[in-house]
C-alpha cells in the first residue's frame, strides 16, 4: 500500500479513495476526490487555481524549498532490507514531520505578521477611543464618529470633558 | 461499459482501426462489457491492404474502457478510450503488436499473450 499525492490539489490519498485516470501514454493521474476530477477534466491548470498546493507553493504563500521535503521525494532505487534502517528512517519521520510542522507554522506567522500588526493597533483605537473622543461629544454628534479608514482621524477635545477626566486621574 | 453500438479503438496492429461492438458474449442477456469480456464487433473502419477489411465481423476483447475496473484495494483505474484487441476463437490476438496500456484484468481473464505483447500493464 502506498499513499499517493493527488495530481491537482496535491492532497494524499488513502486506500478506497479517489479515482485514477490513464492516459493513453500510460501516464497515471491519481485524484483524491471528484472534485480535482472533475477540474482536470475541464482542463484547469492547478498552478492557477487558487486552493490547490501548487499554486500556493508557486505564489509563496507556503513553504516550498525546504530540506524537510527531501524525505518525501520519491527515489526509484530499491533499498535491501536492513532492520536498523527501517526503525531509524521511522524515528527520523516523525521527527522530521515535526520540524517541518513547525517551520510552516514560522512561515506563516511571518507572513501574517505585517497585517497582525496593524489589525492590533485598529483594534486598540477602537477601544481606547475614549482618549481621543470623549464619548458624549460622539453621542451628540455622531458624525464625529471613527471614519472607516484610519488615516486622519478629527480630534475635538472639549474643555469640560478635559477637566473632568484630569480629575478622574487625580 | 461497451454496450452494442459502441465504437471501440483497435489496441492492435491487424489492420482495422475502429471497431463497432454489435454483441457481447457471456452468460445471460449482459447489457454491458467490461475489460475482459469478449464482445463480437463489426469493423468499421480499417487501414487498406490488410487481412482485415471494412464490415468484417470479428470478435475482440475490451482491453481497457472509459469506465474503468475497481480493484480490490479501492482504486478505480480509468483509460483514456475505450480500446479492444481483436481475438480468434481461441483467445489468441490476431495481430502481432499491442499499443497502448492494458488493464491488468486480462490476466485473470487468461488473456496471458495480449498482456506479454502489450507496452504498458496497468
Amino acid at each position: 500500500m502506498r499513499l499517493e499525492k493527488c495530481w491537482f490539489c496535491s492532497s494524499t490519498i488513502y486506500p478506497g479513495h479517489g479515482i485514477q485516470f490513464v492516459r493513453n501514454d500510460a501516464k497515471i493521474f491519481r485524484f483524491c476526490r471528484s472534485k480535482c476530477h472533475k477540474n482536470f477534466k475541464m482542463k484547469r491548470n492547478p498552478r492557477k487555481v487558487k486552493w490547490t498546493k501548487a499554486y500556493r507553493k508557486l505564489h509563496g504563500k507556503e513553504l516550498n524549498k525546504d530540506a524537510t521535503f527531501e524525505l518525501e521525494r520519491r527515489r526509484n532505487r530499491p533499498e535491501r532490507y536492513d532492520r536498523n534502517v527501517v526503525q531509524n528512517t521511522i524515528k527520523a519521520l516523525k521527527r522530521i514531520e515535526e520540524i517541518r510542522l513547525k517551520r510552516e507554522e514560522k512561515f506563516w506567522e511571518n507572513r501574517m505578521k505585517v497585517k497582525k500588526d496593524k489589525r492590533a493597533d485598529l483594534e486598540e483605537l477602537k477601544q481606547n477611543i475614549h482618549l481621543v473622543k470623549a464619548p458624549v461629544a460622539l453621542q451628540e454628534d455622531p458624525s464625529l464618529a471613527l471614519p472607516k479608514k484610519m488615516e486622519k482621524v478629527k480630534v475635538k477635545v472639549e474643555m469640560r470633558e478635559a477637566g473632568e477626566t484630569r480629575a478622574m486621574e487625580e | 461499459m461497451i454496450q452494442i453500438q459502441t465504437y471501440l479503438d483497435v489496441a492492435d496492429n491487424s489492420g482495422a482501426r475502429k471497431l463497432m461492438c454489435i454483441r457481447i458474449l457471456g452468460t445471460g442477456n449482459q447489457k454491458y462489457a467490461a475489460t475482459g469480456n469478449i464482445i463480437i464487433a463489426v469493423v468499421k473502419e480499417a487501414i487498406p491492404n490488410m487481412f482485415l477489411k471494412r464490415s468484417e465481423v470479428v470478435r475482440a476483447v475490451a482491453a481497457c474502457t472509459r469506465k474503468g475496473v475497481k480493484r480490490c484495494n479501492g482504486m478505480f483505474l480509468g483509460f483514456d478510450d475505450n480500446a479492444a484487441v481483436i481475438v480468434n476463437q481461441e483467445g489468441n490476438p490476431k495481430g502481432t503488436r499491442i499499443f497502448g496500456p492494458v488493464a491488468r484484468e486480462l490476466r485473470e481473464y487468461n488473456f496471458a499473450r495480449i498482456v506479454s505483447l502489450a507496452p504498458e500493464v496497468l
